[in-house]
């Protein structure tokens, strides 16, 4: 099984018969079951990881719809109440011509959020693509994904953190709306998908990947 | 040479792999994701309510998702959508009611917008001014079918629950100073508020709803009369300026004020009508009902423009009042010749009561008791009452020698009354007139010969002539005495008679004399009659001065002893009688005595008849000054008025002055301009 690479062929770990500790990195035969040094249980490479990146991905998909259509924050004043979904509350900045906030709150939680699911399908669809396998750039896209991911809460924060503060009675009082809890869910379970991600992936190929 | 029997080499090959063993368990996450999200915009979708549309003329501070819809000042639903219906002419405005009280909302409902409000009676809902415009609906606990399409009122109403009172519908000849949530007081304590001021359309009035709050509206009757309180009103009268004033807000925003005069009335139903009167004078004692009951109505023409014919205006049908006017107009005409011609339209209500007919006849049975009238001589003319004359009435009165006519039944809008020439012994025939009247008086004429008379009665009382009349009044007395005496002792009938003859003559004299006195009396009272009309104090005063004069001549010690004088020589007289009364000359001493005896009570109502003229030069005097303060009052409400009445102040101070200005221009003096 030759493999039709016009680059320079990596020869991995896999190929050498070993398994590499994803956690420390020492790499071991393929039959250690335990890492001597660390003691992390060693994976074998399958798709079975690949499953419940696509898993992780999809519920995260799901949860990401109502917290884009239900309102992320509710706010009383004595003007009266008002709610307001993702997108309404950065179109209402942008009319307020607050651009750098509106532009905050859509890059962390428009642009952010949807690279993010971008990236992990193409990653995980890149595994399975022979041509494109073995990319650095993968690598590279991981890691920021990877990165990224924990800062993709700055919304829930801003959301909890003016929930506590601003609760002065009927002058003016903030409650989060039923897209927070959403938006949390949908940010947790894209980590989650991330953190499936087995990198080693990145550089098998797909005739490999159905193990022999 | 034995092969080695070895068994086939197996063909393996990897057992298919079922696809359910190859799938992970964390699959389940993602289904139990949706299975959530479903769940949740199911939820979502059940709970969310019922779409109504309301239709506003506009949208003020209406923004979607922001308004909001309250019952009872809670929230129960969101605008949805802002759009306009289909031919644009008004808003369109789709709220989401909630779920719990949507099937309430049915064809009762009523919404309308809120907004911040200044008006007289003060600011109110403020708080819309913060949290912006929103709808307010209200609707009762019954649901009768639900509805989706609603038309929103235009403002708020008088009160959101319409359970709590009652309605009625006023109807007047003009909004005159009302405005929208006016009051409606009931011995000065507001009771209601008034609503939807609009043209009457079938008629030349307006309409106004007013609502009257449970418990008060108990009080009202069949027989209630509304009028209006509005502004300040101010009369001007005999007994000078009064001011009446109900309430600030009532005066800048108008108030209704009703009561009932009589008993006997039933309740009423929501949207009874009444009419609104414009005093409370008039709904005292206006001749219509409180009730609608349509009048008769006619139209009158006449072919001279009359002036001071007003709307209101009594009608009167053979001195009864029976109606009144309810419009003037003009109307062109077109003769047989061609020529064009304005008639003065007056459209009259008449009363069937007061015509002797039943409350509520047809127009028709009028029509019909009004043809035989008119067969047998009624007319409609105009004619002016009160003390100048200036108040002009349409009077429905025999006329005789009149041509024959009869009612135009047929003519449009209401039927034609016949109608003749104005009274020709009114003293005016217009407000107008009235004023040219004055205008054209010989003030300064007449003012010199009252003087000139008042001067001549002056030099007349205080002549040595007319002092020495009682004295010879006296004497000759005294002559009758003594010949009284020589009667007596004498018994000389004839000489007697001649004396009585003489005494005769010289009665008749004293008689002459006094008539002469009386009847110069007579021409200064009409002369002061003719003064009372003009507001002139300091002519007053003078003919006070002159009086004053008068008074002291006949007050004189001469006057005085006349009637004693008389008196005792008439009874000497009766005792003469006696005697003569076998004599013969009966006769003679009868019309001698009832000579002396008239001349007596000539002079006993000439003196009567001083302190008549006193009091009324004095009443005179009084009105003429109180007629100038009261024009000085009200010439507060007008610079102008103030101005020409400081000028007439002034003016009266000295008479010449006064009548050169008038001589100058009369008008000014009347008119103020
Ligand atoms: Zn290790």
């Amino acid at each position: 099984m030759g493999r039709n690479r016009a680059e320079v062929t990596i020869q991995t770990a896999r190929d050498a018969g070993l398994v590499g500790c994803t956690r420390c990195g020492k790499v071991w035969p393929q039959q250690t079951h335990e890492c001597g040094r660390c003691g992390a249980t060693l994976k074998r490479v399958d798709n079975a990881g690949l499953q419940a990146v696509w898993a992780w991905w999809l519920a995260g998909l799901i949860f990401y719809i109502p917290a884009n259509l239900y309102p992320m924050l509710r706010t009383s004043t004595l003007a009266g109440s008002q709610q307001n979904t993702i997108i309404g509350g950065v179109v209402e900045l942008v009319t307020h011509h607050s651009y750098f906030v509106a532009a905050v709150v859509f890059v962390a939680s428009v642009v952010i959020p949807v690279s993010k699911f971008i990236a992990i399908a193409y990653l995980a669809l890149a595994v399975g693509n022979e041509r494109r396998a073995g990319s650095h750039r993968h690598l590279h896209l991981f890691e920021v994904v990877e990165f990224i991911g924990r800062w993709s809460m700055v919304d829930v924060f801003v959301v909890a953190i003016l929930s506590a503060l601003v609760q002065l009675g009927a002058v003016v009082s903030i409650h989060p709306g039923p897209a927070a809890a959403a938006f949390a869910l949908s940010v947790a379970l894209t980590m989650l998908s991330a953190q499936s991600f087995d990198p080693r992936l990145i550089w098998r190929g797909p005739a490999r990947t159905t193990g022999s | 040479m034995t092969d080695e029997l070895r068994p086939a080499d197996l063909e393996t090959s990897p057992a298919p792999n079922p696809i359910w063993t190859r799938l992970s368990v964390i699959w389940l996450v993602p289904l139990v994701a949706l299975a959530i999200t479903l769940g949740i915009a199911w939820q979502s979708y059940a709970d969310r309510g019922t779409l109504i549309e309301i239709d506003f003329a506009d949208a003020t501070g209406v923004r979607p998702g922001e308004t909001v819809l309250k019952f009872r000042e809670v929230e129960v639903g969101r605008v949805e959508t802002v759009g306009f219906n289909p031919d644009l002419s008004s808003v369109r405005i789709g709220v989401r009611v909630n779920k719990e009280v949507a099937h309430f909302v049915d064809n009762e409902a009523r919404f309308w917008l809120v907004r911040p409000q200044v008006s007289a009676q003060g600011i109110s809902r403020l708080d819309t001014v913060l949290s912006g415009t929103f709808i307010e609906g209200y609707w009762d606990a019954e649901s009768a079918g639900q509805q989706t399409l609603f038309q929103g009122l235009d403002k708020p109403p008088v009160t959101p629950d319409p359970t709590k009172g009652t309605w009625i519908e006023l109807r007047a000849e003009d909004a005159g100073g009302l405005a929208e949530g006016a009051p409606v007081l009931f011995r000065g304590i507001t009771v209601g508020r008034i609503q939807n001021l609009r043209l009457n359309d079938a008629d030349s009035g307006v309409i106004v709803d007013a609502f009257i709050d449970s418990p008060h509206d108990r009080r009202l009757t069949t027989n209630t009369r509304f009028w209006d309180t509005s502004g300040i009103s101010v009369s001007l009268s005999a007994s000078g300026v009064s001011l009446d004033m109900r309430s600030l807000a009532s005066l800048v925003q108008g108030g209704i004020e009703f009561d009932t005069f009589t008993t006997g009335g039933t309740f009423i139903q929501n949207g009874f009508p009444f009419r609104l009167y414009s005093t409370a004078e008039a709904a005292r004692t206006s001749i219509f009902g409180a009730g609608l009951a349509e009048p008769a109505r006619y139209t009158l023409l006449f072919d001279d423009a009359i002036e001071g014919l007003q709307r209101g205006s009594k009608v009167q049908f053979r001195g009864v009042e029976a109606g009144e006017i309810t419009d003037l107009s003009i109307k062109v005409q077109t003769d047989s010749t061609g020529t064009r011609f304005a008639q003065q339209q007056v459209v009259i209500a008449l009363s069937p009561e007061r015509l002797g007919l039943a409350r509520g006849t047809e127009q028709e049975i009028v029509n019909e008791f009004l043809a035989t009238e008119v067969d047998s001589g009624l007319r409609a003319r105009v004619a002016g009452v009160g003390l100048l004359g200036s108040t002009l009435v349409i009077e429905l009165t025999d006329v005789p020698d009149v041509p024959p006519a009869v009612i135009n039944r047929s003519a449009k809008p209401y039927p034609t009354l016949p109608t003749t020439d104005a009274k020709t012994n009114d003293l005016a025939a217009s407000a107008e007139g009235v004023f040219k009247r004055i205008d054209a008086l010989p003030i300064e004429e007449l003012m010199a010969s009252a003087i000139r008379t008042l001067d001549s009665i002056s030099a007349v009382a205080e002549s040595e002539d007319t002092r020495a009349v009682p004295g010879e009044l006296a004497g000759l007395l005294e002559q009758l005495r003594t010949l009284t005496d020589g009667l007596n002792q004498r018994g000389a009938s004839e000489k007697a008679v001649a004396a009585l003859d003489g005494m005769t003559e010289a009665a008749s004299t004293v008689m002459t004399e006094f008539e002469g006195l009386a009847e110069t009396l007579a021409s200064t009272d009409a002369a002061a009659q003719a003064v009372a009309e003009m507001p002139l104090g300091e002519i007053g005063n003078k003919i006070d001065g002159i009086l004053a004069d008068i008074r002291t001549m006949l007050g004189s010690e001469d006057a005085e002893r006349l009637p004693r004088a008389l008196s005792d020589t008439l009874e000497e007289s009766a005792a003469l009688l006696a005697e003569l009364r076998e004599g013969g000359a009966a006769e003679k001493i009868n019309g001698t005595l009832l000579a002396a005896q008239d001349a007596a009570t000539a002079i006993e109502s000439a003196s009567e008849r001083l302190p008549d003229l006193t009091a009324k030069l004095e009443s005179l005097v009084t009105t003429a000054e109180r007629l100038v303060a009261s024009y000085g009052e009200r010439s507060a409400f007008n610079a102008e008025v103030l101005d020409t009445m400081r000028e007439m102040r002034r003016a009266t101070a000295a008479f010449g002055s006064l009548a050169r200005m008038i001589e100058r221009n009369p008008r000014a003096f009347i008119l103020g301009r």
